[in-house]
């Protein structure tokens, strides 16, 4: 199985991607210079990561709402624990634990109890927002030493540190999806559950890994939020849900789950990053932004559904075709 | 595979067009001369005080001439929006930001950066760690003393009181909590407060807590609500449970927002300074920075009057002056 086989929606991502970056060059001279491309991991690297471990919570047709609460939750525990005098890597350590901790929450709740996962989300959203506002009370968590900067603010050579961690995340996503049992799981249990329940296999296990997998990449994307705003706040991660789901759909991840891959998730994130880096260099206001990406959103996406229609029946009109002559 | 690649493109040539038409204007705009470039960034878009903050500054820029002026902020409060901004102005090389911080500390790595760009940094209605200027809408013990006042007025200087506050990390905010209760304490020490509540920035969420706060404290005279959509908030909730004229309401708001409940005789005084003219003062200060440098003892001459330009502990700072009071008298000489 290769590492990247080219869906159409990918195509047509790409297509995309390559427009797009040519009309923000016109926009801004600033926007095609690598200072500014260089920067640009910087801005979607915790949407970005969030994003990866959503593609998996989409394929199995599930979604994850709480993202979002969880990084506000993750920061305002790292916060806390180091204000509180816990050394800083035990404290971020904890922020991913806690993570970790909210994603079995939604996990169990989604594979034990059985609450759709729409629901379960839903409520946890709040549930933890919530918890982050009373563990924060409203304050802002501050001082941090100032290697933890690194993460956030730090380069290695002229690259962000934001796009190792990234890539090498999207890297190892990308692998778990198409060369494990684990990654074939998540595709057959978003095409066909029940199918895959009669198979005997354990479900429910992926599910709750899943599940677990998007609450720890929410801790680690807090990490890297803390870190470049130096402040770690309760409403930290707020709308992140949306944003992460709006890329992996736009990636080409049907939403009933099933089709997509991690790549195509890359792809939506790189579109809509560039979307929005490029239209604020050209000083086009964020309301006009949100226009832009979700028209862009709903035309991929129709053109994706148009094609998937077309393309069989395409294949059949060649094999006619062949027969007639 | 090949025709989806082209469908793909060809796709890709539609979205490019759309992309096209959407900036036309802003193209044709971009052919002008090149002139001085400020870029405003205001707490949080949409919401009428920072819409009479942007009236202001373009009446400035009409009358200066010669600045290319840029309004963007977040659609909410939110300091990781404005420092996102902020980077991107820096690449984008602007002259002039002036930003009105949602968090001072936060911000201020994002400004300093900003100004080792070579970008002259201003802040406006909220300070920084790290700015070229203040543009200060009025001081902490003005606004603190007038608030005070004016509940006196109504309540009396012995009576239980609230505050309702927008975020309680909300700098301005505390700094006006604090002037309060440094002047209650030296001339009512039995103005009593009995609670604070946030609201953040969200009306419904002030009309809650002043709702819980009535219910809470039965013997409550008076609530202070200390943010533009705070003050509608609470004017609302004392006004739905009855309780106008027997609970004051007193605090910060535009005067448009509040002008119903002060009509109604809900609210009897609404403290502000007026953002038009912080605006303005913003946008004459950014200029004369940008163009002649500031010191202390400059004057800044503009239509509307001349302010002088002070020292403080950070670095300069120009003061807009004492605080307005509407009331139902003048309310409605007032449109923003």
């Amino acid at each position: 199985m290769k590492l990247w086989r080219a869906s159409v929606s990918e195509a047509v991502l790409l297509g995309v991607l390559v427009l797009t970056f040519l009309v923000m060059s016109q926009l801004s001279p600033h926007f095609l210079t690598p200072q500014n491309l260089l920067e640009l991991p910087r801005f979607f690297a915790e949407v970005g990561l969030i994003a990866l471990a959503m593609t998996l919570v989409i394929l199995t047709g599930g979604i994850d709402l709480s993202v979002g609460s969880i990084v506000g939750l993750s920061a305002v525990v790292l916060g806390a624990l180091h204000q509180g005098g816990i050394p800083l890597p035990l404290a971020a350590l904890a922020a991913l634990l806690v993570g970790l901790g909210a994603g079995l929450v939604n996990g169990f709740l989604v594979t034990r109890v059985g609450i759709p996962p729409l629901i379960t989300t839903l409520a946890t959203m709040a549930v933890f927002r919530g918890i982050a506002l009373g563990i924060s009370q409203g304050r802002a968590f501050r001082d941090y030493p100032d290697y933890f900067f690194f993460l956030g603010q730090g380069y290695v050579g002229p690259f962000p540190v934001q796009l190792f961690l990234f890539g090498a995340l999207a890297l190892a996503f990308a692998i778990l999806l198409s060369q494990t049992a684990f990654g074939r799981k998540v595709y057959a249990i978003g095409h066909n559950e029940v199918a895959m329940r009669f198979m005997g296999h354990d479900v429910d296990r992926v599910k709750l890994a899943v599940y677990a997998l998007s609450g720890t990449l929410s801790g680690l994307a807090a990490l890297v939020l803390v870190s470049r705003f130096s402040t770690a706040k309760a409403d930290l991660g707020q709308g992140f849900e949306l944003d992460a789901i709006t890329a992996v759909v736009l990636g080409g991840t049907s939403i009933s789950g099933g089709v997509g891959g991690i790549w195509g998730t890359v792809l939506g994130l790189l579109v809509v990053g560039a979307v929005r880096n490029g239209m604020t260099l050209a000083f086009i206001n964020a309301d006009v932004q949100q226009m832009i990406i979700g028209g862009v959103l709903v035309a991929s996406v129709a053109l994706y559904g148009l094609m998937d229609k077309l393309a069989p029946m395409a294949r059949r009109g060649r094999e006619v075709g062949r027969e007639a002559s | 595979m090949k025709r989806m690649w082209l469908a793909g493109l060809v796709f890709g040539v539609v979205v490019g067009l759309g992309y096209w038409l959407a900036v036309l204007d802003w193209s044709v705009a971009q052919a002008q001369q090149r002139t001085l470039t400020i870029a405003m960034i205001p707490k949080v878009v949409g919401i009428d005080y920072f819409n009479a903050t942007r009236m202001g500054a373009e009446q400035a820029v009409r009358e200066l001439g010669g600045i290319r002026f840029i309004h963007q902020g977040p659609t909410e409060a939110r300091v990781d929006r404005q420092i996102e901004l902020i980077e991107n102005f820096i690449t984008a090389r602007v002259d002039v930001i002036a930003v009105a911080p949602n968090d001072p500390v936060a911000i201020a790595p994002a400004l300093q950066k900003a100004q080792r760009a070579g970008i002259k940094v201003v802040t406006y209605d909220a300070d920084a760690n790290a700015r070229d200027v203040f543009v200060n809408q009025a001081t902490f013990e003005g606004i603190g003393k007038a608030l005070v006042d004016e509940m006196v007025k109504q309540v009396g200087p012995n009576a239980e009181v609230a505050i309702v506050t927008s975020s309680l990390t909300a700098p301005n905010q505390n700094a006006w909590i604090a002037a309060m209760k440094a002047y209650m304490a030296q001339r009512y020490p039995n103005l009593k407060v009995v609670d604070l509540k946030p609201s953040e920035e969200d009306q419904q969420l002030a009309f809650q807590v002043t709702q819980d706060l009535l219910k809470a404290h039965p013997t409550l005279k008076g609530v202070w609500a200390l943010s533009s959509v705070a003050f509608p908030g609470a004017a609302e909730a004392v006004k739905q449970a009855g309780k106008c004229g027997q609970v004051a309401v007193v605090g910060l708001s535009t005067p448009k927002q509040m002008r119903p409940y002060v009509k109604e005789g809900c609210v009897k005084s609404v403290v502000l300074w007026n953002p038009v003219d912080l605006g303005y003062l913003t946008i004459y200060t950014a200029k004369q920075l940008a163009e002649k440098g500031l010191k202390p003892g400059d004057k800044i001459v503009t239509k509307r009057g001349t302010w002088t330009v002070e020292k403080d502990k950070i670095s300069l700072q120009v003061l807009l002056g004492p605080p307005f009071i509407f009331t139902a008298e003048n309310i409605d000489k007032f449109d923003f």
